[in-house]
């Protein structure tokens, strides 16, 4: 009995996984744990490993295509066994292609018009609207008139009325699927396929304009032009699902909102002693390796709660003002940032915090991390000092209203009972919505931030 | 079926003759000098004078027609013109005597009975009599037309004016016509007068001018009624149906003192000879002599007899001696008065049919030109006095001619300042609660009746304290129609109710039992198996006055009524301009089990034609309500109801159906449940069928459906089903009627039209198979049923998950019976 290996559902939000790459081929002999595919949410990869030994009779989905969760990616058995039944669209296996290959090689062009057509003759499993022969689609005119209302494209509606009659309830399923696309794009479709889309950029991952005049995808692979006899001038390279949701999501971040950047400075003498007094306790207390950013960390999450609109999404009409403070940590891994959640960072202790932030890093950069944990944050904290950065403009995560970047240590000169001296001063960057917030109360709460981490050992008192 | 009345063996076996009498041909034979004694000098004149202007009136629409030009005064008037010229001794000779109490009514060829009449009746009324009638009429409409075009004409002479210049306008179709130019030369009358609709109908008037006389009879009004139709209308069945119902024995035998006795009415055939061309004796007749056939329709043979119309004295006599018989209460009679028509049918006519030399024969018989050689043999008048008068007709008829052409006197009705005056009067949309006051003939006070006792033991809801009652318990829908029925026999006195087995019976379906009891046969009767007389009298009772209750016992019979229902009933509130009013209610039930001319619902056959209201009640509840909103207005109400629910309980209003009266207004459809998923607009007893889909589409599926009853069709407020369908997005339409040229495709297309936007599919209409109806054991095949309703949301809207149609509703299907015509 062959065994069908199905895409794992990552987390509640998560509904489709790209294959990012196969590790075993169709026909290869695998035994179990052996990796079979790797894949990727939209902020996390992972690994599927054969679950029996056998052959890997069929792949249904190649690197790069979008899969549903829970739908079947390939089947495992004894060679020979019928995998049909396993077929995620229930259909029979495509037929043979012809064995003869054509006498000459496809010209470049009809290469092109080929793999154009392909889409349409394979049935994607994203199927968009029936059209009758004049190319119309058959729409009810109820499910139309909610198409306009909601500036649904109803093109990418899946039909289930009669006839393949485009519906309302088809509309509502489009509403809440997608893919959506911003009225003024609709026109600039051309006719693409579903899921020859790009990802949207606009509100609610709407379709833009600007999305769709980057070249598509297919256009990419077209023709390349002959390979100079050096190195080629540039090298386009397809931008990760990753990397296109942090684009989408940076872009969003400042064309939806109003970003004010205000920067401060501390004395960072009490948090550096502090430090070195646990490096040297630690392991006798048994506590982690709790370092300058975990501490910063902590003094946040003791200030923001006096502060509440700086711990708070802003949600255009209301504000929802938050009784906890869930840290988002900026991580760079190699895939690109991720931002895991640090939840109830104000009812953790600085060793919880220290331990926990450690956990969610090391799942970033393995990729392991759960898409639950990459949402809910309240405020933000993104640390760029290690890298000897010591001014910068933190970008927002909306709805949040603010979020603070970490600077470098550089010292700095005072004058104490009219000598200089010098201390290590630590930079602050706060990014705020100015549409949540003003600039002076996020300035005082950066003061009161300020003046928690240089009495460190006084706050950990409270 | 009266017990009274014993079909005895013995007497109907018995062997004998059937003897009848003779019947008189012409045996008025006097002339003017013979009379002389008779008549003062003045009548003779007057009688030479109405002649004449007939003559000229027809003369002129005669030139008209076929020269363009009156007295070198061009006019086109493209319009019918069936003129009487040759007739008009007939038609003066018959109005001399009769006065505004006696109604006459005609056919397509009647200027010549329009004028005679009228002119009869200036010369019987008062002058402020006549003043008053001319400045009320439309407010005067008429009388400022023509006052002041003659100089110094008294009251009477102003009076033949707004005659002459009323009928004129009215043919030329102008808005100060009798009939704001809506009837038009075929349909012009004018009631003060005394004349009523005259008929384009061949032999239309007879049935409506028998429900005239039945009116005069029950109400004890004064004066007699005239069918003047023609020798072609003895082919027509409606025409036979009249005669043998206004003649029809009851009248005299059972009912009751002070109401009994024969219908004065006189069936008058203007027996010109020709049926358009068409000889009616000896080629299309059979009769040889059309007075004949009165002599078989009762024992008084209808007092029939052939007068000479071509001597007006001898019309004025017969006349005289049938006014006698209807005094003594021995009517109906009937004439066949004798004429002949030297215009062609119309002015299109080439006279093809006759040969010159018999057209020139009447010629010289002309009966103006032989009357008038009578009074000058007679010295009444000299030539010079009878010239005066042809030419003051002629200068009258001119002068009228030109205010009837001039668009300023004599305008159109203007449509295009007020587009909906016509619209608006289709129908007259008055609450008149009894069209007389005075006492209800009743035999016994309401709550003695056996029937109100009965219904006074039934649970007035099917559902008593959350339990169904038993069925024969209930209230039923035609416990409904009989308390909204039995309330108005108490409150309007010239409310009557008739139809095939009313009386005894009770109605074939048992509405009526208990009215017998209560109602004296007058006002309740039975009528012979002839529904063109049943709706057509209807139509003559109503507009003289009455409120009516007609009743075809199977909706399949409507047919047999087609030209009363659709021509009659439906139109002569608006060909009269508002004059006349139509309070008759057409009951008609709908059957089912009994085969195919007894299962059908022709609803949409009613729908179609303009001027009626049509119900269809399908609850207790909603049965009385409509039944009384009919009973209470003024229009005609074709009144549905369906045989397989007249035993059916209220569902619907569980604190019961009301005691008391209260009224539905017509058109107004009702939610009968609510949903929010596809709206099921029924018509009929499919009402039932629609919840029981309903009930489906919320287990099997999860859909709720909003069932919607039309209650009426004619008219229909949309708002509801609109908001309906705004919210489900889907509607089907269903009704026991054959489903091509239904009016739910009708609603279909407009609901598709007013709605469009909102819609998630096309309407779709689920009516009955287009064959014959079948044995009641397969009904379940060509009548909806709820699985059709589920079969066509599955197949035209909205797949249902895991659904098994077991009738077919694809479109392929719908192509191939089209294609047949299935």
């Amino acid at each position: 009995m062959a065994t069908p290996v199905i895409m794992p559902k990552q987390g509640q939000s998560v509904e489709t996984c790209i294959i990012t790459e196969w590790h075993k081929q169709k026909g290869d002999t695998v035994q179990k744990g052996d990796l079979l595919f790797s894949y990727e949410t939209d902020k996390a990869s992972f690994e599927e490993e054969a679950p029996v030994d056998g052959t890997l009779l069929e792949t249904f989905f190649a690197e790069d295509d979008d899969v549903p969760v829970l739908t079947n990616v390939c089947v495992i058995g004894e060679e020979g066994e019928n995998t049909d039944e396993f077929r995620p669209d229930g259909s029979a296996a495509p037929a043979e292609t012809p064995a003869e290959e054509p006498e000459e090689a496809p010209s470049a062009e009809s290469a092109a018009a080929a793999a154009a057509a392909e889409p349409a003759a394979t049935e994607a499993p994203a199927a968009t609207a029936e059209t009758t022969d004049t190319g119309r689609i058959k729409i009810s005119p109820r499910a139309r008139a909610l198409a306009d209302k909601s500036s649904a494209d109803y093109r990418f509606a899946q039909p289930t009325g009669p006839d393949g009659r485009i519906i309302e309830r088809d509309i509502v399923a489009l509403l809440e699927n997608g893919p959506m696309i911003t009225a003024a794009a609709k026109d600039a479709v051309d006719g693409r396929g579903a899921d020859a889309l790009p990802e949207g950029s606009g509100i609610g991952g709407r379709i833009t304009t600007d999305d769709l005049s980057q070249p598509a995808a297919a256009a990419s692979e077209a023709p390349q032009m002959a390979a100079p006899e050096d190195k080629p001038a540039y090298e386009d390279v397809k931008l990760s699902n990753m990397r296109k949701t942090i684009a989408k999501a940076m872009h969003q971040s400042l064309a939806s909102t109003a970003q004010l950047t205000m920067h401060s400075s501390f004395d960072a003498t009490d948090v550096l002693a502090y430090r070195q007094g646990i490096k040297a306790k630690r392991e006798a207390l048994g506590l982690a390796n709790i370092n300058i950013n975990d501490i910063v960390l902590y003094a946040v999450s003791r200030t923001l709660l006096d502060y509440r609109d700086l711990n708070a999404h802003f949600l255009d009409t209301s504000m929802r003002l938050f009784n906890v403070v869930n840290l988002g940590i900026a991580v760079d891994t190699e895939r690109g940032l991720m931002v895991p959640t640090l939840f109830n960072a104000d009812r953790k202790s600085l060793n919880q915090i220290s331990q926990e932030a450690r956990v969610l890093y090391e799942g970033c950069q393995s990729g392991s991390i759960s898409p639950d944990y990459l949402t809910g944050g309240t405020f933000t904290i993104t640390n760029l000092g290690t890298l000897d950065v010591e001014y910068f403009t933190p970008v927002l995560n909306p709805p949040q209203t603010g979020i603070l970047g970490v600077n470098t240590i550089v010292q700095k000169a005072k004058e104490v009972d009219g000598e200089m001296t010098f201390y290590p001063s630590m930079g602050l960057s706060l990014t705020i919505d100015h549409r949540a917030v003003d600039g002076a109360p996020a300035a005082r709460f950066l003061k009161a931030l300020k003046q928690n981490l240089e009495n460190f050992t006084v706050l950990l008192a409270k | 079926m009266p017990k009274v009345q014993h079909v005895a063996p013995s007497e109907v076996r018995k062997s004998g003759k059937l003897k009848l009498q003779d019947i008189p041909l012409n045996q008025y034979q006097k002339t003017v000098k013979d009379e002389k004694d008779n008549y003062s000098q003045e009548d003779f004149v007057r009688i030479y004078r109405d002649m004449v202007i007939i003559r000229e009136f027809e003369t002129m629409l005669n030139l008209i027609k076929t020269t363009g030009q009156y007295n070198d005064i061009e006019y086109n008037y493209p319009g019918p013109a069936h003129l009487s010229l040759g007739q008009e001794a007939s038609a003066v000779g018959q109005a001399f005597l009769l006065d505004t109490n006696d109604y006459i009514f005609g056919s397509h060829r009647s200027h010549g009975e329009i004028l005679a009449k009228g002119l009869s009746a200036i010369e019987k009324l008062e002058e402020d009599e006549l003043t008053d009638i001319m400045k009320t009429f439309f407010d005067g409409t008429i009388l400022k037309a023509v006052e002041g075009s003659q100089e110094g004409a008294d009251v009477k002479a102003l009076a033949q004016d707004f005659l002459i210049y009323g009928a004129l306008a009215e043919i030329f179709g102008r808005q100060t016509g009798f009939n704001r130019g809506l009837g038009g030369s075929m349909h012009a009358f004018f009631t003060p007068f005394g004349i009523y609709p005259n008929n384009a109908i061949v032999g239309g008037s007879a049935t409506i001018a028998m429900g005239s006389a039945l009116y005069k009879r029950v109400n004890q009004k004064p004066g007699l009624v005239i069918a003047n139709i023609g020798d072609g209308s003895m082919g027509c069945g409606p025409v036979w149906e009249a005669l043998n119902m206004g003649s029809m024995q009851q009248i005299r035998t059972l009912w009751e003192e002070g109401f009994n006795g024969g219908l004065p009415l006189i069936f008058n055939f203007f027996n010109n000879f020709y049926g358009m061309g068409g000889q009616t004796a000896g080629e299309t007749m059979g009769y040889e002599i059309l007075a004949r056939v009165g002599a078989g329709v009762n024992p008084d043979q209808m007092h029939t007899e052939r007068v000479d119309g071509y001597n007006p004295l001898a019309v004025i006599d017969a006349i005289r001696r049938k006014q006698a018989i209807i005094e003594e209460n021995n009517g109906p009679v009937l004439m066949d008065t004798m004429t002949y028509r030297f215009s062609g049918h119309s002015p299109s006519d080439a006279s093809t049919y006759r040969s010159k030399e018999e057209i020139e024969e009447w010629e010289q018989a002309d009966a103006i030109d032989s009357y008038r050689a009578q009074l000058i043999d007679a010295k009444i008048a000299d030539e010079s006095e009878l010239d005066g008068i042809v030419e003051t007709v002629g200068e009258t008829i001119t002068r009228l001619y030109k205010l009837a052409i001039d668009d300023k006197v004599s305008p159109r009705v203007n449509l295009d300042e007020n587009p909906g005056a016509i619209g608006d009067l289709m129908f007259s949309n008055e609450k008149i609660e009894k069209m007389e006051d005075r006492e209800c003939d009743v035999l016994m006070p309401k709550e003695d009746n056996p029937r109100v006792k009965q219904i006074a033991r039934r649970t007035r809801a099917a559902v008593e304290d959350g339990k169904p009652v038993p069925k024969n318990r209930q209230y039923q829908l035609r416990d409904g129609i009989f308390e909204a029925v039995f309330d108005k026999f108490y409150v309007d006195p010239t409310l009557i109710a008739y139809g095939e087995d009313n009386r005894d019976w009770g109605g074939a379906f048992a509405v009526y039992r208990g009215l017998t009891e209560a109602l004296p046969y007058h006002r309740f009767f039975n009528t012979p198996i002839s529904e063109a007389a049943i709706v057509g009298s209807a139509v003559g009772y109503a507009m003289s006055g009455g409120r009516v209750i007609a009743e075809l016992m199977y909706c399949d019979f409507l047919g047999r009524s087609g030209d009363e229902v659709f021509n009659q009933l439906a139109k002569w509130q608006s060909m009269s301009a508002g004059v006349l009013k139509m309070p008759v209610v057409l009951r008609v039930s709908v059957g089912s089990k009994y085969g195919a001319q007894h299962s059908q619902d022709w609803t949409s056959l009613c729908t179609h034609v303009p001027g009626l209201k049509v119900v269809f009640p399908t609850t207790p509840y909603d049965a009385k309500g409509l039944m009384n909103s009919a009973l209470a207005g003024t229009d005609p109400v074709i009144f549905f109801e369906s045989q397989r629910i007249y035993d059916i309980g209220e569902n619907f209003h569980l604190d019961g159906v009301p005691e008391d009266y209260y009224e539905i207004p017509i058109g107004d459809p009702d939610v009968k449940r609510e949903g929010k998923d596809v709206t099921i607009l029924s018509v009929g007893a499919t009402l039932y069928r629609a919840l029981e889909a309903a009930d489906m589409l919320e287990e099997k599926h999860g859909l709720t459906a909003e069932v919607i009853d039309a209650r009426t069709l004619v008219p229909f407020n949309y708002e509801k089903v609109l908001e309906s369908v705004k919210k489900t997005g889907r509607i089907v339409l269903t009704s026991d009627a054959c489903e091509r040229g239904s009016h739910l495709k009708d609603m279909a297309q407009t609901i598709s039209e007013l709605a469009f936007d909102y819609l998630d599919a096309p309407p779709v209409v689920i009516g009955a198979r287009n064959w014959i109806t079948p044995a009641h054991e397969l009904e379940k095949y060509f009548f909806p049923q709820p699985e059709w309703i589920l079969d066509a949301i599955h197949e035209r809207i909205l797949p249902l998950k895991d659904h098994t149609p077991t009738a077919n509703f694809t479109k392929n299907e719908q192509i191939r019976l089209n294609k047949y015509g299935i």
